[in-house]
């Protein structure tokens, strides 16, 4: 835990939180056919002070490495920007992308949107098909056995 | 029930409670002796699987992964694999490794006993299929084991439960054998396809890796131990076992262990068994050292901790066109292929693998998994990618058989300890010119089949890093004591009432899942031993 390092119930500033916005929007952005939203519309803030605080300083200062004007390129720019980014902090992103994925792919909407059903797995339960057992006739009609051994 | 006192002996002490300890109390339950297991990990609660809850995929990464140096918990004991391109994985608690395994349940095969006499390659069991037989059926009722009858691959058997449904995945897969005319059968799986014993039927919830909540996975926490405590057995958690003492008679005393306050007990045995897996049994052993067993209790034979047999893993990995419902129905049970299990020299290598299919995983390890593979990129094209892949994936895992080398080790690390100050287990492996021709075989064959099946897209890795799950052969059992650690029905050759029933007394590994024969050998152990109870020391 840090404790003393986040002092109000909201973590970041309007600023840092602008280019979180931009920033996962760039990760994982809204597709095109409005399906799927993007990973700038979910809460990261409120799911790290649930399940990882001790990622927010290290949120916070890659937050800070990023140029003011990220907010106001234009997206190919700031694509690039993150790229730098991954490149020169490889660990501090592969972090960010684990959070971000995590909410991501939490969020009821994103699930509904990819076919899968939202919630916990259990009690619920999923239902396959049993699949055809007579395409075993292939596997019986060919005279292969187990090799048999001295006992 | 009441508490054994610490300082009163015992009749059997066995130690460690997963799948092996777990079947060994169970079937001696029944002489009345007195019987204590003592267990360093805890009770599970299915309430607190990860399936419970939204973020069952995150806590795979966490609480409950598979490897104890990432999990860390304080029931764990870590493990240094600095040496080995394949880390060991585990779990510590009432069930050990079944609370987690994938319950693929596999019997080794009657060559599997026998490969000296037929390859003329390692060695020999002292003991047969045939031997194993009545106790694989009993171990199949005990647990309840889904399957079907008439695999022409085996002996005939009979599982207890229907098959677990095939789904998309396993029927793509099967008309991809069938085009090329390759053996293929529904898996034998440790889960129940239909309400049995009070237990109700699989879910098809798909990360059976990460504990099964509904507990229709057969773990031994709520098969074996529940009926083995109704018969009298006592089960002790969070004893964690430093060492075996010896008498002066050369026999074991019974052990020194931590209970969860961290005092430091002493128990008493006329009997002690040994069921902590091929790592576990051999670091107690190994750090059971005395005047007369310098180099570990039980060791004369120099071979304690020697002959590490894992399962070397190759994976390929295929994206169809069609969805398939992949990360639905159990993930590691499926189909199966022996085409290539028995030895063809002319593929280069001797003995051979199976080929298990499994199915997908949930939408985060795909996202997460598809970003370390670059499969997945983040960006603009993320959803295109995720959605090419999601659920459109059938995998197959070539599971190859490893032979038994000296220089594979378990021995004991010289600097890190776990938390009550016992050295951890240190791993030295080195894969062998026939496991690596046997992995680049397996996945070229894995490839074919899923490009038979119609694979659109296929990707392999020819080693799989996490999949140490099969601890096996580092307590060989044998006739010899000069060759072998335990006898033909796993007591110890020097100290005459030590018994081991884990997967340490493997003398070959096969080249499939171990844990059906590990528990068919510990209930015919655990048989022999009551037939012989009059002489049991002779
Ligand atoms: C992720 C995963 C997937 C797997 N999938 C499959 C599969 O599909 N099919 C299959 O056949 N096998 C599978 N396995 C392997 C299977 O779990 C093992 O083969 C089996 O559990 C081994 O049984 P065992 O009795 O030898 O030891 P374990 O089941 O490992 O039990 C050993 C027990 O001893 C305890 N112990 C160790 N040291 C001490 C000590 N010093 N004091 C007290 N207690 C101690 C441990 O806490 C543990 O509970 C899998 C394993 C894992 C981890
Ligand atoms: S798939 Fe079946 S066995 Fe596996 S965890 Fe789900 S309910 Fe349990």
């Amino acid at each position: 835990m840090n404790k003393g390092n986040i002092t109000t119930d909201y973590p970041l500033t309007n600023a840092q939180r602008n280019k979180l916005g931009c920033l996962l929007d760039v990760l994982i952005p809204a597709s095109q056919d409005g399906h799927m939203p993007s990973a700038g519309d979910l809460d990261l803030i409120a799911y790290l002070q649930a399940k990882a605080m001790d990622f927010l300083p290290s949120l916070i200062a890659l937050l800070d490495g990023l140029d003011e004007d990220f907010t106001t390129v234009n997206f190919d720019e700031r694509y690039q920007a993150v790229k730098i980014l991954s490149n020169d902090e490889p660990g501090l992103f592969q972090a960010l992308i684990y959070q971000a994925y995590a909410v991501y792919y939490q969020s009821p909407a994103v699930l509904e949107g990819i076919g899968a059903a939202a919630g916990a797995p259990f009690p619920r339960g999923n239902t396959i098909e049993s699949g055809d057992l007579s395409l075993l006739d292939a596997v019986l009609a060919t005279p292969k056995q187990y090799r048999k051994a001295p006992s | 029930m009441s508490e054994a006192n610490l300082n009163e002996p015992v009749d059997v002490l066995i130690i460690g409670a997963g799948a092996s300890g777990a079947a060994v109390a169970w079937s001696l339950a029944d002489t009345r002796m007195r019987i204590v297991c003592l267990e360093q990990g805890d009770w599970m609660k299915p309430s607190e699987y990860p399936t419970n809850g939204t973020d069952w995929e995150i806590q795979q990464h966490g609480p409950f992964n598979i490897d104890p140096n990432i999990r860390q918990r304080d029931t764990d004991y870590p493990i240094n694999n600095d040496e080995s391109p394949i880390n060991v994985v585990n779990f510590n608690g009432v069930g050990g490794g079944t609370v987690l395994y994938a319950a693929h349940f596999p019997r080794l095969h009657p060559s599997d006993f026998k490969v000296k006499s037929l390859d003329g390659v390692a060695d020999d069991w002292p003991i047969s299929y045939d031997t194993l037989d009545p106790y694989f059926n009993q171990n199949d009722r005990m647990m309840g084991v889904s399957g079907l009858a008439g695999d022409p691959m085996y002996p005939p058997k009979q599982p207890p439960l229907p098959p677990i449904p095939m789904g998309l995945v396993g029927e793509k897969l099967a008309s991809g054998y069938n085009k090329l005319g390759w053996h293929w059968w529904p898996s034998d799986s440790a889960i129940i396809t239909r309400p049995y014993e009070g237990r109700d039927k699989c879910l098809n919830l798909g990360p059976c890796t990460s504990g099964c909540s509904q507990g229709a996975k057969s773990s031994t926490d709520i098969t074996y131990w529940p009926q083995a405590i109704r018969a009298g057995v006592e089960l002790r958690t969070r004893c964690r076992v430093r060492e075996i003492t010896l008498a002066e008679n050369g026999m074991a005393e019974g052990v020194i262990y931590y209970d969860e306050h961290g005092n430091e007990c002493h128990q008493k045995a006329e009997v002690v068994v040994m069921a902590c897996n091929g790592v576990g049994t051999p670091r107690i052993l190994l750090n059971s050292k005395s005047s007369k067993f310098p180099d570990g209790l039980a060791n004369s034979s120099g071979l304690l901790g020697k002959n590490l047999m894992f399962h070397p893993v190759a994976f390929s990995q295929g994206v169809f066109e069609e969805r398939l419902d992949s990360h639905k129905g159990p993930q590691g049970c499926c189909i199966l292929s022996k085409e290539f299990y028995e030895t063809d020299l002319s593929r280069g290598f001797v003995r051979g693998y199976n080929m298990q299919i499994t199915r997908g995983t949930g939408p985060f390890n795909t996202a997460i998994q598809g970003y370390a593979s670059g499969q997945i990129p983040w960006g603009p094209d993320h959803h295109k990618a995720f959605q090419r892949r999601f659920d459109h994936v059938a995998s197959v895992a070539v599971l190859c058989e490893d032979l038994p080398e000296l220089h594979n080790t378990v021995t004991l690390d010289p600097e890190l300890v776990d938390s009550d100050g016992i050295p951890a287990a240190k791993i030295n492996y080195t894969l062998s010119e026939n496991s690596k021709k046997m992995l680049k075989h397996g996945v070229d064959r894995a490839e074919q089949v899923l490009a038979a099946a119609g694979a659109v897209e296929i990707s392999s890795a020819e080693l799989v890093q996490s999949a140490g799950w099969h601890l096996l052969g580092t307590a060989r059992m044998g006739a010899d004591p000069n060759t072998s650690v335990v006898n033909s029905w796993g007591r110890s050759h020097d100290v005459k009432n030590l018994f081991i029933v884990d997967g340490s007394i493997f003398v070959t590994a096969g080249g499939l899942n171990p844990t059906s024969t590990i528990q068919a050998l510990a209930l015919y152990i655990a048989d022999t031993m009551k037939k012989n109870l009059a002489n049991l020391f002779d």
